[in-house]
């Protein structure tokens, strides 16, 4: 439901497996695989004179250090701000607002989330099928969204528990006029294992 | 239902049905932050001048090229370690991540339901229609399976076929995607008084 981009986590995540797999396969190699050992150690001293002549090179006049190691820092402050905002980003999406009507003559009508929230949670309350309830309401391609989601007593068929919710949904459509879409999402828990069975057949 | 919400259903129902893989990428983004930190600050700490909180940045450069004269047991160990875990974090990512969860066709709603309310259900169902005390009625509900267990009581035999009828008659009214076969198991010792 919420705006989480898993694209984005997925790929994070593949980077990361990609980055320890070459790494930890290349060290593996470098002492356990004669000839590659052979070739590390041949082109670990060039590089190390490489580096070497590119920080003279790059020295600032007046301060004696080179520019390389200020941009490595540089980059490395931009990639925390990054992974900060990236970080931030995960399991938004809520919204406050459920309607917005376009602005008429007579003024403009926005119902807010809660109301719907309020009023869904209350009739939900009063089935004893339910051990306990929460609507919360998130933007999903810019429409507002109902997530109903009930912890079912032990026993309770799930086709029961989606038409309760169904009816009050539509209970809802009444009071507001308008469709909301909306999630059902019923699950179990360990509230539910330590409750009475449900005596409804 | 418009066709317009019927898209946004399916959008919902794919995401609810799969993790976002979020824990993982939050757990790896804060370890790369502290590393990224960490070799900042040596960074930092070297070009003032001033002595390294653990290992200056030249050391860092000169031991990840000399890797080779190394002991080779720590290096190789340690390589294959972390080979193996970036291994399995690549098959994280590509992997669908499926929650053991199901979507129900109802005409209002998208709606999921968690299995074990699914397996719940079905015990229920199952140890009525077997003639058996609920509490000697395990169901287990996975992806496409339901494996009901059932341990009748001494003297009262339990019948398969209706237990088998009974589950799936009511997997068939749950609709549910994808579907789900029930199998019944009916344990050949009962026990005394259950």
């Amino acid at each position: 439901m919420n705006s989480t981009n898993r694209a984005a986590n997925r790929l994070l995540i593949f980077v990361c497996g990609l980055l320890l797999l070459v790494v930890g396969a290349a060290a593996a190699a470098a002492v356990l695989v004669p000839f590659v050992r052979d070739a590390w150690k041949d082109t670990s001293g060039q590089v190390t004179d490489q580096v070497a002549s590119w920080l003279e090179q790059t020295q600032l006049s007046g301060l004696g250090v080179s520019w390389i190691l200020i941009a490595v820092v540089a980059l490395l402050v931009i990639a925390i701000i990054a992974l900060i905002v990236f970080i931030s980003r995960q399991g938004r999406g809520h919204t406050g607002i459920a309607l917005t009507d376009p602005t008429s003559e007579h003024g403009s009508t926005v119902i807010e989330s809660s109301v719907a929230e309020h009023a869904l949670k209350d009739a939900l309350d009063a089935h004893s099928e339910f051990v306990g309830s929460h609507v919360s309401t998130y933007k999903v391609r810019r429409t507002p969204v109902l997530k109903v989601s009930v912890t079912c007593r032990r026993g309770v068929s799930p086709k029961d528990a989606a038409a309760i919710v169904e009816s009050k949904l539509h209970a809802l459509d009444e009071l507001l006029g308008r469709e909301l879409p909306a999630l059902i999402q019923i699950s179990g828990g360990f509230r539910a294992r330590v409750t009475k069975t449900t005596r409804l057949q | 239902m418009s066709s317009d919400n019927k898209a946004l259903y399916a959008r919902i129902s794919r995401r609810e049905t799969h993790s976002p893989r979020s824990l993982l990428a939050i757990v790896l983004a804060v370890v790369l932050i502290i590393v990224f930190a960490w070799v900042g600050t040596e960074v930092v700490i070297a070009l003032l001048g001033l002595p390294a909180l653990l290992v200056a940045p030249s050391d860092m450069f000169a031991s990840a090229l000399g890797l080779a004269e190394q002991p080779a047991g720590i290096v190789a160990a340690a390589g294959i370690v972390a080979a193996v875990i970036g291994l399995v974090l690549i098959i994280l990512s590509l992997s669908p991540g499926r929650r053991a969860r199901h979507v129900i066709d109802t005409e209002r709603a998208a709606t999921v339901v968690d299995n074990e309310v699914i397996a719940s259900a079905l015990a229920r169902h199952a140890s009525y229609a077997g003639n058996v005390d609920p509490d000697n009625t395990t169901v287990s509900v996975s992806h496409r399976r339901a494996v009901v267990d059932l341990t009748p009581t001494s003297g009262i035999p339990a019948n398969r076929d209706d237990v088998t009828e009974a589950v799936t008659a009511q997997l068939d009214a749950y609709g549910l995607r994808p579907t789900v076969r029930a199998r019944v198991q009916i344990a050949e010792k009962a026990k005394v008084g259950a």
